[in-house]
């Protein structure tokens, strides 16, 4: 996002970027309390005070994405970017689970 | 700190319409939030006088135990023993029907067992679920899930208004510019209130999201993390020794708390009985030092025939790491940490909140007023409609939800006897007042109703201590009156009475000698100045 000659961004086309950051942002921080529910501190079997806590990890994470969407020019490019995070978040929960056998 | 222009109007625009979306309904849960600080003063100052003799004391409760158990066998299933002698408490021994009715039970005079019905007085819970639902009259499925929305909003809402201040901050934050421009005045008081209670509102934003969503979050974790094992993951129950010892009494388990866990004030003492006919007990109680996992009260799961504890999950000072963790959550948005001190200062941050989007609405307001200009000859312009709509509909839902809320807590005195169902009664009064301010304010346009609504509401508010004080004057009056904490319901909707008629003075004076060219003013636009296209001013703006 740093071709010079880009148009200025506005708040004008923002249902593409909210629709993505409501849909694909909820899934990435799906991916990304994946990550921390089974690598973080204290592994998978931490208890159920772990559980709570991996879902309170979805309300910020969900939050910070809603709000930066704005940022990407354009709706298109917000699908294609969170796609791209889901892809990598995921692909790296199923990879490390398929390590570990 | 340089931001570019363009990135700056995007979040100025973002923050301008996620506020005016979200702002009125957030006004409504902070104003019932900050209330719901008060929320056992409240309860014990909205309890009715029971029909119960003196309450058993505490070592005379087994026996008050046993006679329940063998007149009403079915209390055996879940009864509590209450350390903490209250007017909403005001029996030692209580339990709930099939129907959620609750008895409290007693000795008379000869030693004869006394039962009686000693429900919660239901409108602290009512203000609480206002504040839960952000005001919405729906059912509890349907409400939550808008409420999570609008906390959605209200998160990014938090994040552009920072993003947006962050250029000027260090010039803006001490600067009250008291001028003529009221658009600026009313900016750095919301940015000024805003900053210095942004960890307040963070916290509020994301543990909302969490209590809208927790449900859905946890299902879609269960599905795409867990592998569907979620389920297993939450623990056993705690295992404990078979029933074939004689139960603790109530005195002894308070006993026995003070020594594992001092500084714990037990309150109550629930006792359950499972199908094999094992009783499991939880104390209830608090522990101002520590953080509490529920508005009010943490609690220890023991054994009631040795004492031990089976589970400290929720026991101030003795929670396991994460769940102390989570705790801090739940207690940084209830405010159950810390005591006294941290509950009055979230009742003001709470009010200062609800100001916070009261004000946000007005600078969106302000922004979009017409002026008189002198090179138009003078001649006053009617506002925009849209001006007009969202202030009269600031005024009216905002006073109209601290009406509602006045008397509807007034009327805790008032109805007990009189109807049969109070939980439907509080309800209706409080939509009641409620709509009828939005339409008034609808109908009579921002300038006359603000003046209207906060006399209403100085009034309104001023019902709840002139009824204790009529209780407590006329015999023939209804109503009663309680020492302790519950005087402050009485003390604090006096001086909010008070404060009701210093904003409704302030705001005659604006309407009467304020700036002709705005929607506060009663000042009539000359109708010939109206833009073409433009709707003809509304009659009575």
């Amino acid at each position: 996002m740093n071709a010079p000659p880009a148009a200025p961004l506005s708040a004008r086309h923002w249902f593409g970027k909210v629709s993505a950051a409501v849909v694909l942002g909820y899934t990435f921080s799906i991916g990304l309390s994946g990550l921390f529910a089974w690598h973080g501190p204290g592994g998978i079997d931490a208890g159920s005070g772990k559980v709570q806590f991996n879902m309170w990890m979805l309300a910020p994470l969900w939050v910070a994405v809603l709000s930066v969407c704005f940022l990407f020019r354009s709706g298109l490019r917000a699908w294609l970017w969170l796609t791209a995070a889901n892809v990598l978040v995921f692909g790296l929960l199923l990879g490390t689970r398929a390590l570990d056998g | 700190m340089k931001i570019r222009a363009d990135v700056l109007r995007t979040y100025t625009d973002v923050h301008t319409w996620v506020g005016i979306v979200g702002g009125l309904a957030l006004f409504v849960a902070f104003y019932a939030g900050a209330i719901t600080m008060f929320e056992e003063p409240l309860r014990r100052w909205a309890s009715p006088p029971v029909a119960l003799p003196a309450a058993v004391a505490l070592e005379r409760a087994p026996e008050l135990i046993d006679a329940v158990l063998e007149r009403h066998p079915e209390a055996a299933r879940a009864y509590a023993v209450h350390y903490r002698i209250d007017p909403d408490t005001p029996a030692r021994v209580s339990w709930e029907d099939e129907a959620d009715v609750r008895y409290g039970a007693a000795f008379d005079a000869h030693g004869q067992l006394v039962t009686a019905r000693t429900d919660e007085a239901p409108v602290a819970q009512l203000i609480d679920v206002l504040h839960q639902q952000v005001g919405l009259p729906f059912e509890h499925e349907i409400s939550m899930p808008i409420m999570g929305v609008i906390a959605l909003l209200y998160g990014v809402a938090l994040v552009s208004g920072v993003i947006v201040l962050l250029p000027t901050l260090v010039q803006d934050l001490f600067a009250w510019r008291l001028g003529r421009n009221l658009k600026r005045l009313w900016l750095d008081v919301h940015n000024a209130l805003g900053v210095f209670s942004l960890p307040f509102h963070v916290v509020m934003a994301l543990t909302a999201v969490v209590f809208a969503f927790h449900d859905g979050f946890y299902a879609t974790q269960n599905a795409l993390i867990y592998e569907h094992r979620l389920d297993s993951m939450w623990g056993r129950e705690p295992s404990q020794a078979a029933p074939d010892a004689e139960l603790l009494t109530p005195q002894q388990l308070a006993a026995r708390m003070a020594q594992q866990a001092p500084g714990f004030t037990p309150v109550a003492v629930e006792f359950r009985q499972n199908p094999a006919g094992v009783t499991t007990a939880r104390v209830i109680g608090y522990d101002a030092r520590e953080m509490m996992r529920a508005p009010t009260y943490g609690l220890a799961s023991l054994d009631p025939y040795t004492g031990r504890f089976t589970d400290t999950a929720y026991l101030p000072g003795h929670q396991p790491g994460w769940e102390k963790l989570v705790t801090s959550f739940f207690t940084l948005h209830f405010g159950s940490f810390g005591g006294a001190p941290v509950r009055w200062g979230y009742f003001l941050l709470g009010l200062a909140g609800a100001f916070l989007f009261y004000s946000g609405n007005l600078i969106w307001v302000e922004a979009r007023r017409r002026r008189q200009r002198r090179q138009d000859g003078g001649v006053l312009p009617p506002q925009k409609r849209s001006s007009r709509v969202m202030a009269a509909l600031t005024v009216g839902v905002c006073l109209g939800c601290v009406s509602g809320i006045s008397v509807t807590i007034a009327a805790a005195k008032w109805l007990p006897g009189r109807v049969q169902d109070l939980e439907a009664a509080h309800t209706y009064i409080y939509y009641a007042v409620f709509l009828a301010c939005t339409g008034w304010a609808l109908l009579r346009g921002a300038a006359r109703a603000a003046f209207e609504l906060l006399m209403l509401s100085a009034g309104a508010t001023l019902l709840i201590p002139a009824t204790s004080l009529a209780a407590a004057l006329f015999a023939a009056a209804p109503g009663w009156n309680w020492p302790g904490t519950a005087r402050l319901v009485d003390v604090v909707a006096f001086a909010g009475a008070l404060l009701f008629v210093a904003l409704a003075v302030r705001t005659r004076r604006r309407t009467l000698h304020g700036d002709a060219d705005s929607v506060w003013s009663l000042s009539r636009p000359d109708p010939s100045s109206a833009p073409a296209g433009a709707r003809a001013p509304h009659a009575s703006v």
